[in-house]
């Protein structure tokens, strides 16, 4: 497969899920804010932008419509709601002729839905636009599951995916880390996720702080989960690889994600939760060392070339 | 019900449906039938879903950097098994003239030694590659892929405006076109038999195989060469590597090292035999052509010199689609072939001798001028339309450069109905049938793309000047043994009746629980 | 006859300001192979090693490509080549003026009438041309006193112009190398209706040079001219064309027929470098 086709499948599953779980994100976190009384709503938006890698501007107070317009409808930002999807329509644009025909149609198609975002925000309110945006991820992920032959291609695109996975859910969790437990709740988390009702009946309504973390990072069962996000990651990059020596595995990025795996594991859940933040930082380090590491390896030198040219008499 | 036809007028040109106010041609009969009944409404509604269907596919040309859907008329136009078989006819000769002169003006140059072009028509064409010299296709094929735009004058006759042997486009159009069609219309498709068009990826695929350089395996490596996804035609490109099955890549995809080209993978590199290119000669390599190119890739001219790889279409092409060169080609097929051009060419003047430009200078008021080498209509003025000062300028520029264009009598397109507001009404068109070359036959698509220029009596039918386009339907021959439309055949009926699918165990329960009641109801 | 044997070593190149990762590169380097020059011996080679591909051209000129994907600071090419040659032949030309204007002869050297960007006219020097054809009975004597004019006109400086510099640059500055004088004076002849080409190749400097004995020499350009049959002068020199020319290429200009030109992606090119040694043999 080509780098360049298998850089833009691997890029939109990275958009798509990042569109996808920004949307939940904002859903959950605006729908507290409003909610709760006694949340400072400026500080709140800054924690928010700031978990989610965002510039925070200086010059005003912040208001929950400011994060809704930059970390949901900034169109010239790729880590928006609407940035990501209009960034994986055009990658899946130039890679049209491997992406199954239905899955370009639902990318194109949503894509052409975006300008009536803000119009949707406004009438609708924002809930109404992310459980569209949630809505049209679903499908997508429903068209890929169904119409693409499981090869390279596949491969790149569930990596893309988890690897995204793997960030955001770091991310949601840094924002129960660095607000120091208290905004936005365990009970708002697991309900960003789409996880409340699995947690419930796993842990049978004994809703503690530990058992939402251990189960948001360590759950194998619960697809959402860094673990379980992990494990696919390294599963794809396992069939990607050439066959393993007697000695380890063949790539750097398997090494990469199979340490981190690992790490969660086997090093217990209390000794994690004790050190959570060092532990979510650790997990944004691993993604991006695996997206370099992946570039590296699979998609080399797919930039266009500047020549220049010289002559001698 | 309100007529679709109604106040339709004939003319000026050769309506293709009527041969006279309100009496269809027999091609159109069926048609004509079909349509007669409908309301306005009714062919409105379908013409959205037609619309709808293209837009969501993306299929789109983008002009000025904005996706823009080509419109697809609902009127189909059709043409009858005999007419075709002038049109197929025609257009494999003027292709088969064309290779000739291609491979002789890179090689020996016997037509501009014995003088029936003269060289300073080769010499002064823009797209005269001299960089090409040299390069010899192994299967001697040059033109891969041909467009050859044709008119229909006010007699009816097909004539030939001009040739497209670099990288002619629309063929996309054509097949998707059919497929939309069949979906809106399906009582017309179920009433005629028209010839198929979605072997033409496959018929492709098949030169482009033929076309591999000596050395190359039995299954050659052919990939689909694009300037991007911002390039006007992208959608062709995908389409075309989609539905032949090969990569679409661009110039950055491919890398050549010491002659041979191969396309960057995640498992390395992999040998490339056979490029359908979709860029122009001028960006497809830096060592060649323009330096800033960052489309092309660099070293291909010379892969292709080694007979390392081929490139499809040829480099240098442009030089026999030159609209001057054009005036030549009736000359070309006699000296080639030893044949009468089986096409026309619409009569035309060539302005380098000072009496011809004098006399066409005269009437510039009742010519169209085209400049030699522009392409989708570019620069082309039609002095009945013009204004004055329209005029006084082409005026100038054809005393400038009387090289750089041809003066052409004023054809009258031929007509065929179209959708316009909630009537049909009588429109302009053209048509541009492909043709592919896979060194042992020229294969003309039965159909081919006909633009129609939806402002009323516009004569420029293009995508970027206001044009749509209507699918073309080519009948089959009545009796046609040669051709191979298969007996529609009734479906074979079951030996006996498949097994219901099983039921899921909510739906037992729902049953017995209705039954339940049911049964509860009477005991009351 | 008194035929000589020399022995050329041409070494050019680029140096960049860093490494270059990959380069594509043409040297038109190698001597013609014709009635008046036999060659001898003759091959390029290219440093990072590199494999070369060889071809003639449209022109007719043999071309050397090669393309280096190896990371290099340096790039080299060095042409060798022992060429035999032969003193000037006669010059005559039969052609009439009148010959020279039949459509027969001005289709079948068109391109070889036609300006080029280097080598266009402007009004004085179509002037020139025009007064050089009234004053003279055959195209053959117009064109030698062309040559002679830009001889005696035209100061050869080295230095003084670039490889981009035209035909009229050089006339209104009244100097230039060996390049603009023959494009000044292809440019005359084309304007008199005469068909002229520019050639490039070497020239050894010495006339009546001892054999054995090594020289610097130099690139050279010249001009050829149709009188009913193609003739050479140099009108650098002032000189015909003879036993110390060596013919390389021929075409329309310099762009036709430089002696190495590429493209390369990388840091900017710092210098580029020419050296030609040529040796009489014989």
């Amino acid at each position: 497969m080509l780098s360049r086709i298998a850089e833009s499948l691997y890029w939109i599953g990275r958009y798509v899920e990042r569109a996808e779980d920004t949307a939940r994100i904002l859903d959950v976190h605006l729908h507290q804010m409003l909610a709760d009384p006694w949340v400072g709503e400026d500080a709140a938006c800054r924690s928010l932008l700031s978990v989610m890698g965002a510039p925070i501007p200086d010059d005003m107070p912040l208001s929950a419509g400011r994060v809704v317009t930059l970390l949901g409808l900034d169109a010239g930002n790729p880590s928006s709601v609407v940035g990501a999807l209009a960034a994986a329509r055009e990658n899946a644009r130039g890679a049209r002729e491997t992406v199954s025909s239905e899955m370009w149609e639902c990318l194109n198609a949503t894509w052409l839905g975006l300008p009536d975002a803000r119009v949707r925000v406004e009438q609708q309110g924002v809930h109404a636009f992310f459980a569209w945006v949630r809505e049209r991820c679903a499908v997508l992920a429903g068209l890929a599951d169904a119409t693409m032959s499981r090869d390279e291609g596949w491969l790149f695109l569930v990596l893309g995916r988890s690897v995204e996975r793997v960030d955001m859910s770091a991310r949601l969790l840094s924002t129960h880390a660095r607000a120091g437990g208290s905004i936005p709740s365990w009970l708002t988390l697991l309900r960003s996720c789409g996880a409340w009702e699995t947690f419930l009946r796993t842990y049978r309504g004994s809703l503690d702080d530990r058992h939402a973390a251990e189960f948001l990072l360590l759950d194998r069962l619960f697809p959402r989960s860094v673990f379980a996000a992990l494990s696919i990651a390294e599963s794809c990059l396992a069939e990607l690889a050439p066959g393993p020596g007697r000695a380890g595995v063949a790539t750097d990025a398997q090494r990469i994600v199979g340490r981190s795996r690992t790490n969660l594991e086997f090093r217990g859940a209390d000794e994690l939760l004790d050190d959570l933040a060092g532990v979510l930082a650790g997990l944004e380090r691993t993604c991006s060392q695996v997206n370099d590491a992946v570039s590296r390896r699979y998609f080399r030198a797919t930039s266009a070339v500047t020549w220049v040219s010289e002559a001698v008499a | 019900m309100a007529d679709l036809f109604e106040n339709y007028r004939l003319g000026p040109g050769w309506d293709e449906m009527f041969a006279a106010a309100g009496m269809p041609r027999d091609t159109y009969e069926s048609l004509h039938a079909t349509l007669q009944p409908l309301s306005s409404a009714d062919l409105g509604v379908r013409a959205d879903v037609l619309a709808r269907a293209f837009l969501d596919q993306g299929i789109t040309f983008a002009l000025k950097g904005i996706e823009r859907p080509f419109p697809l008329d609902i009127v189909p136009r059709i043409i009858a098994a005999a007419q075709w078989a002038v049109v197929e006819t025609g257009v494999a000769q003027r292709i088969r003239a064309l290779e000739a002169f291609l491979s002789d003006v890179y090689g020996a140059g016997e037509v501009l030694a014995a003088g029936v072009v003269p060289r300073s028509v080769v010499v002064t064409s823009a797209h005269f590659h001299r960089e090409a010299a040299g390069i010899v296709p192994h299967n001697g094929v040059r033109v891969h892929v041909a467009g050859v735009d044709l008119v229909r004058d006010e007699e009816g006759t097909f004539r030939v405006l001009e040739d497209n042997v670099r990288v002619p486009s629309g063929v996309s159009y054509v097949m998707e076109n059919r497929r939309a069609m069949s979906h809106v219309l399906p009582e017309v498709f179920a009433s005629t038999r028209i010839r198929p068009v979605e072997s033409y990826p496959s018929q492709l695929l098949g030169a482009l195989r033929a076309a591999a350089p000596a050395g190359a395996s039995d299954e050659p490596t052919v990939v689909v060469l694009t300037p991007g996804v911002h390039n006007s035609a992208y959608f062709e490109h995908a389409l075309l590597a989609r539905e032949m099955g090969v990569e679409l890549v661009e110039g950055r995809d491919l890398i050549c090292a010491g002659n041979r080209v191969a396309m960057r993978t995640t498992a390395g590199e992999q040998r490339v035999d056979v490029i359908y290119r979709r860029i122009d000669d001028e960006f497809l390599d830096p060592v060649q052509f323009r330096t800033d190119s960052i489309l092309g890739v660099a070293g291909l001219l010379n892969a292709a010199r080694a007979g390392q790889v081929t490139i499809a279409n040829a480099v240098g092409n442009g030089v026999a689609d030159d609209k001057l060169l054009y005036t030549y080609v009736p000359d070309l097929i006699r000296f080639y072939l030893g044949q009468d051009p089986v096409l026309p060419n619409v009569e035309t003047y060539r302005l380098a001798d000072p009496d011809v430009l004098a006399h066409v200078l005269d009437r510039l008021d009742t010519l169209v001028l085209k400049p030699v080498d522009g392409s989708g209509g570019a620069g082309i003025v039609i002095g009945s339309q013009a204004t004055d000062a329209e005029l006084a300028d082409v005026r100038a520029r054809l005393l400038r450069d009387p090289r750089g264009w041809i003066a052409q009598r004023e054809v009258k397109l031929s007509m065929v109905p179209t959708l316009i507001g909630n009537r049909l009404r009588p429109r302009h068109v053209d048509l541009r049938p492909f043709a592919v070359n896979d060194g042992s036959r020229i294969s003309v698509l039965p159909g081919g793309l006909t633009r129609v220029a939806l402002p009323e009596g516009a004569l420029v039918v293009n995508s970027s000047q206001g044009g749509g386009s209507k699918d073309t339907w080519v009948l089959a021959a009545p009796m046609g043994p040669a051709e191979s439309v298969p007996e529609l055949r009734p479906a074979a009926p079951h030996a006996e009746p498949a097994p219901r699918p099983d039921p899921g165990p909510g739906t037992t329960s729902t049953q017995q629980q209705q039954q339940q009641q049911q049964v509860g109801g009477v005991r009351c | 006859m008194n035929s000589w044997r020399l022995e050329i070593l041409h070494e050019t190149g680029f140096s960049y300001d860093g490494q270059v990762g990959a380069s594509y590169n043409e040297a038109r380097m190698t001597p013609r192979d014709e009635p008046h020059q036999a060659v001898l011996d003759a091959r390029v080679a290219v440093w990072p090693a590199a494999s070369t591909h060889r071809y003639v051209d449209y022109w007719g000129t043999v071309v050397t490509a090669f393309d280096v994907h190896t990371p290099h600071e340096r790039l080299a090419v060095t042409a060798s080549a022992t060429v035999e040659t032969l003193p000037p032949g006669d010059l005559l030309a039969p052609a009439t003026w009148a010959d020279l204007a039949s459509p027969d002869t001005v289709d079948r050297w068109h391109e070889l009438l036609l300006p080029t960007p280097r080598t266009a006219l402007d009004e004085e020097l179509t002037a020139l041309a025009d007064e050089i054809r009234a004053a003279h009975r055959t195209p053959h004597a117009a064109a030698l006193a062309v040559c002679e004019r830009v001889h005696a006109d035209v100061a050869y400086v080295a230095g003084s112009t670039g490889v981009q510099t035209d035909a009229v640059q050089a006339w209104r500055q009244r100097s230039g190398v060996c390049q603009d004088l023959s494009h000044l004076t292809v440019g005359l002849l084309r304007a008199m209706g005469v068909p002229a080409r520019y050639v490039s190749g070497y020239l050894h400097p010495t006339p009546d040079a001892p054999v054995g004995e090594t020289v610097v020499g130099q690139s050279h350009a010249w001009v050829e001219w149709w009188g009913g049959r193609w003739s050479g002068f140099d009108p650098t020199n002032g000189i015909a064309i003879g036993e110390r020319h060596v013919i390389v290429g021929r075409g329309r200009e310099y762009g036709d027929v430089p002696p190495l030109k590429g493209v390369y992606a990388g840091p900017p090119n710092t210098g580029q470098g020419v050296e030609v040694k040529i040796t009489r043999r014989r």
